[in-house]
């Protein structure tokens, strides 16, 4: 009974875990700062690969 | 070679917009019809009692008023002729007629147009502005007819009474055929292999047939054709190479004379203002009314990039290249004016292909619309097309001279 | 000089009253997000949530993530949100919720595109059943020809959506390196840089291949029209992938030119039918016609609200919504409709509202010409740092007329006509061509029906349309008594102009020849050239 009691309460940390984490990287914008960090070298992926150029 | 006893008298012609001949044809009292595109039906412009004149601007220098209009980002021949208009260079003008081919030559005559650059005094002067095809089908035909019945037939046939009968299109046809077959006969001696006629002379005859009054030229075509039957070319042929030109609109016969100035014989002409298409003779039947064919033969033999369907976009490369054959060329040069949108993209597929495809050498160059202005660097790019063409030559020919 | 009556907003902004200090040099992204007060900062953030549920469901498919790793324009996949939130700068209440609901719809529906494009790709999914029955069409089209086609046999794929257009505006240097490829290849750079960068996908193959057959229109201009033959014989010649061009008519105000125009659609419903195995069906088109038409009524509404003193639509979000709709769309989707309804009841609750963008509305704007929406939001910039208020933008302007939408035998005719002239009609060339009245009188009768004080005139350096009309712009204004404020740009090529190069230009207007200081000077120079 009791551990069914806290579930309620473990959603609502879980919930509110979610919420900060995501909040936090929502607000610092930290989701575009880690995708301007890995642009270079995505850029330099693109940049490697053969192309078959045709007019 | 023995100067062609017309062509200082041509040359001098094309000095001026409003030149003699368009002075002459006033006093006849015939209708100037001006015009911008090779993609007007011409005999329509030239029906008894009308003279197609199309319009350019010949020694153009400053285009200061135009660029406050247009801007410096148009191609410099829709603002060199909107310059001209506004300078009064077109005056003789009696209408004008303006299919929507590309986008900066519409916007230079509808800033003609909105400046009243051409009209003052003549209450049935106007302006007219057509659709144009896009494709080589019945659909195409269908709309040709119609936008050549609107914009052109019925307001001539309106404003100055112009027959526009079936029998007065193909008298105009015929007339029109007799100055192609004239130009294509001047023009088959290019096919030499010592020319009897230089490319830049062969420009200037050409260019009159466009901007001039036809009927007054008939005389004079006819006598250079006879002359050059009799004239003898330099005993030692002085050209370097062939070269077929192909590109944008051309009325700069300087620019032809570059070229040839530095060894390269323009051997053929394939673009606006030029021989090819724009002096194949139209043919008639009897079984269809003629403005049908004339708009078919217009559509059929329509070489300009506006086309879009893939049979034109493919069949542009095989004419140049057929062209190229039956005159002998032994390279390409593809030539735009800058900014020109369609000849942007033409002449980088068209240069493509006709090297990838066809295995031309080809010079692919932009140009400014007076070549006077760029004069130096234009002959650098040529004297260069001319040695890589004279070194293929050799390599050819096994490192022998 | 015309002017307007000043309309000062009683209400202050909720939270930072700044937005121009989340911009950092340092970095390609903003420093943080904007804090909006409570209610509005976890409206975005739950937004926010949304679209990484839609970016997240679409990467776990694997052949997606093949995708990705090849083709360079999914770069920009990366950078959805950077590119949301520079369409919400400073927003709050219905404006936000309106860029919101628009603007992720339209991304959920690009990434349903790239989705449906990795699917049949020869490359990538290779679902050759699926490709079979997929028709490539133009970015920069109507889809009218598709109406009646029904949407689970017949698929459109706009395959330069996400590949070019969308890309560009998540991430400003994307199409760069194509630009690069058609100018190595030859193709000069004074061209309008959109179908460039279009013809330097297919030269650098990095467009999707698939589809049974391609659809090619001439809508906006030379350029587009020409840049077509490079991309149709790679198509052809390469990939047996067979090409239609529907020729569409450039004097589309002349009644002269509305039967061929017809008879091209009935020929690209013809080639599509040939090549799909599919049947053009009337109750499809008919159903398709009537959200046509919802959407046509809704954006008249829209246009009215707009002309009252408290517009509430604005932002190159709404009108890129408004883009997909009518050009993408085109009525084939019911999903348009539901979001018609909503927009339009969220700017009908802040009409009611009185709600404003900013401190005050000092002038009434029209934004004319062709616009470089997708680098740069200029038009929430305008309102929040100048009080210039845009009330619509050319690419809005679009047809107001309703279609034939009951199926009678009369109709069945009519609607090919109908569909001809919404192609004819299609945002842009509806302006750009077509003569001078439709660039030069509708503007002014717009100005007069608006109460517009000013013109913001994009001038795109490459589209000749527009700087054709130069000197005709200014002299027409200067005799209506009209601002005429020139901002050039060269669309989707950021090198040409920065996006605080394309701003500086209006904050020189406004200082030198307005004589007005900013609303708000943190944005009036704004470290985001170098951003994505």
């Amino acid at each position: 009974m009791k551990k069914l009691a806290k579930i309620p309460l473990i959603a609502l940390l879980a919930v509110l875990g979610f919420f900060v984490v995501t909040f936090t990287i929502y607000f610092f914008n930290l989701d575009m700062k880690a995708t301007s960090l890995l642009a270079p070298y995505l850029q330099k992926w693109y940049d490697k690969m053969e192309h078959d150029h045709y007019l | 070679m023995r100067d062609l006893k017309y062509l200082q008298y041509l040359e001098d012609l094309l000095q001026q917009a409003n030149n003699k001949l368009i002075e002459k044809a006033r006093e006849d009292g015939k209708v100037c019809v001006a015009y911008t595109c090779e993609n007007v039906p011409e005999p329509l412009l030239n029906l008894d009692g009308a003279v197609s004149i199309r319009l350019h601007a010949p020694n153009t220098g400053s285009m200061d008023i135009a660029t406050y209009y247009m801007t410096n980002l148009l191609c410099e021949p829709s603002r060199a002729l909107l310059e001209r208009a506004i300078e009064g260079g077109f005056n003789f003008a009696d209408c004008v007629i303006t299919p929507d081919g590309c986008t900066m030559m519409n916007r230079a005559v509808e800033n003609m147009e909105l400046l009243h650059t051409m009209g003052a005094g003549n209450p049935n002067f106007f302006h007219e502005y057509m659709e144009i095809a896009f494709k080589n089908t019945q659909n195409d035909v269908n709309l040709s007819v119609l936008q050549c019945s609107n914009h052109i037939l019925k307001p001539l046939h309106e404003k100055y009474g112009i027959d526009i009968s079936d029998a007065a299109i193909r008298k105009a046809v015929a007339e029109h055929n007799k100055v192609c077959a004239l130009i294509r006969a001047i023009g088959e001696f290019r096919k030499e292999a010592n020319p009897r006629i230089t490319g830049y002379e062969f420009h200037v005859f050409c260019l009159a047939t466009y901007v001039c009054p036809k009927y007054l030229l008939v005389d004079i075509l006819e006598e250079t054709l006879e002359e050059l039957k009799t004239r003898e070319p330099d005993a030692k042929n002085p050209w370097r190479a062939r070269v077929l030109v192909v590109g944008s609109e051309m009325d700069d016969s300087g620019f032809i004379k570059l070229i040839e100035e530095q060894g390269a014989f323009v051997c053929a002409d394939r673009f606006c203002f030029g021989s090819y298409p724009g002096r194949e003779p139209i043919v008639l039947t009897e079984d269809e009314d003629a403005l049908t064919q004339v708009c078919r033969h217009y559509i059929q033999h329509c070489q300009c990039p506006r086309m879009m369907s893939m049979d034109k976009v493919y069949g542009r490369k095989q004419y140049v290249a057929d062209l190229a054959k039956e005159y002998g060329a032994d390279g390409v040069i593809y030539e735009q004016v800058k900014f020109c949108d369609p000849w942007a993209y033409e002449r980088t597929l068209g240069s493509s292909m006709l090297q990838l495809d066809f295995g031309y050498p080809v010079l692919s160059v932009d140009r400014p619309y007076n070549i006077a202005s760029s004069a130096g660097q234009m002959r650098t790019r040529v004297q260069a097309f001319v040695e890589s063409i004279e070194i293929k030559k050799l390599q050819q020919r096994g490192g022998k001279a | 000089m015309k002017t307007v009556e000043k309309v000062v907003n009683p209400v202050k902004r909720a939270g930072e009253q700044s937005p121009g200090k989340i911009y950092d040099e340092k970095l390609k992204v903003r420093r943080r997000r904007e804090w909006r007060g409570v209610k509005d900062t976890f409206y975005d953030y739950t937004r926010w949530l949304y679209l990484m549920s839609v970016l997240g469901r679409f990467i776990i498919v694997p052949r997606n993530i093949k995708g990705f790793f090849r083709y360079r324009w999914m770069m920009s996949y990366l950078f959805v949100p950077h590119g949301m939130d520079k369409f919400t700068v400073g927003l709050r209440d219905e404006a936000l919720r309106i860029a919101h609901t628009s603007f992720n719809f339209v991304i959920a529906d690009v990434t349903q595109a790239i989705a449906n494009c990795f699917r049949g790709d020869r490359r990538v999914g290779n679902d050759k059943a699926y490709s079979d029955k997929c028709v490539i069409t133009d970015e920069n089209s109507m889809v009218t020809f598709m109406m009646g086609f029904d949407t689970d046999k017949v698929h459109t794929i706009l395959r330069e959506v996400p590949t070019m257009f969308a890309s560009n505006i998540f991430h400003q240097f994307n199409v760069m390196h194509y630009l690069d490829v058609a100018q190595l290849n030859g193709i000069a750079g004074d061209v309008c840089p959109m179908p460039e960068a279009e013809a330097g996908i297919s030269i650098d193959d990095d467009f999707c291949v698939l589809g049974s057959c391609a659809v090619q229109n001439n809508t906006t201009c030379d350029g587009s029209l020409m840049g077509n033959g490079i991309i149709a014989k790679r198509l052809e010649r390469q990939y047996g992938i067979p090409t239609f061009q529907l020729a569409t008519p450039l004097r589309h105000k002349e009644p002269d030119v509305l039967e061929y125009a017809a008879e091209e659609i009935k020929q690209a419903i013809a080639f599509v039918e040939k090549h799909t195995g599919e049947k053009w069906n009337w109750d499809t088109y008919f159903a398709a016609a009537k959200r046509v038409n919802f959407a046509t009524k809704c954006r008249i509404a829209q246009m009215e609200i707009n002309s009252t003193p408290y517009p509430q639509f604005f932002g190159a979000a709404f009108s890129l919504y408004n883009d997909t709709n009518y050009m993408g769309n085109s009525g084939r989707m019911p999903a348009f409709v539901d979001i018609d309804k909503k927009l339009l009841a969220l700017a009908e609750q802040g009409y009611k509202a009185k709600r404003m963008y900013a401190k005050e509305y000092r002038h009434r704007c029209i934004v004319w010409g062709v616009q470089p929406q997708y680098v740069i939001d200029m038009l929430y910039w305008l309102v929040q740092c100048w009080g210039v208020v845009p009330l619509t933008d050319m690419l809005s302007v679009i047809n107001t007329d309703m279609i034939a939408d009951e199926d009678t035998p009369e109709n069945r005719e009519q609607a090919y006509r109908d569909m001809a002239m919404l192609n004819m009609e299609m945002i842009m060339r509806n302006h750009t061509h077509g003569g001078y009245k439709v660039l030069l009188d509708e503007l002014w009768e717009l100005c007069e029906k608006m109460n517009a004080d000013i013109v913001m005139m994009w001038e795109h350096m490459s589209c000749k349309a527009l700087t054709g009309m130069h000197g005709m712009f200014e002299e027409q204004a200067r005799e209506r008594g009209i601002h005429i404020m020139w901002v050039s740009h060269d669309l989707c090529d950021p090198r040409v102009f920065t996006r605080q190069a394309i701003r500086d230009q209006v904050n020189s207007y406004m200082r030198t020849v307005m004589r007005e200081e900013p609303l708000d000077p943190s944005l009036e120079n704004i470290p985001d050239s170098e951003a994505y």
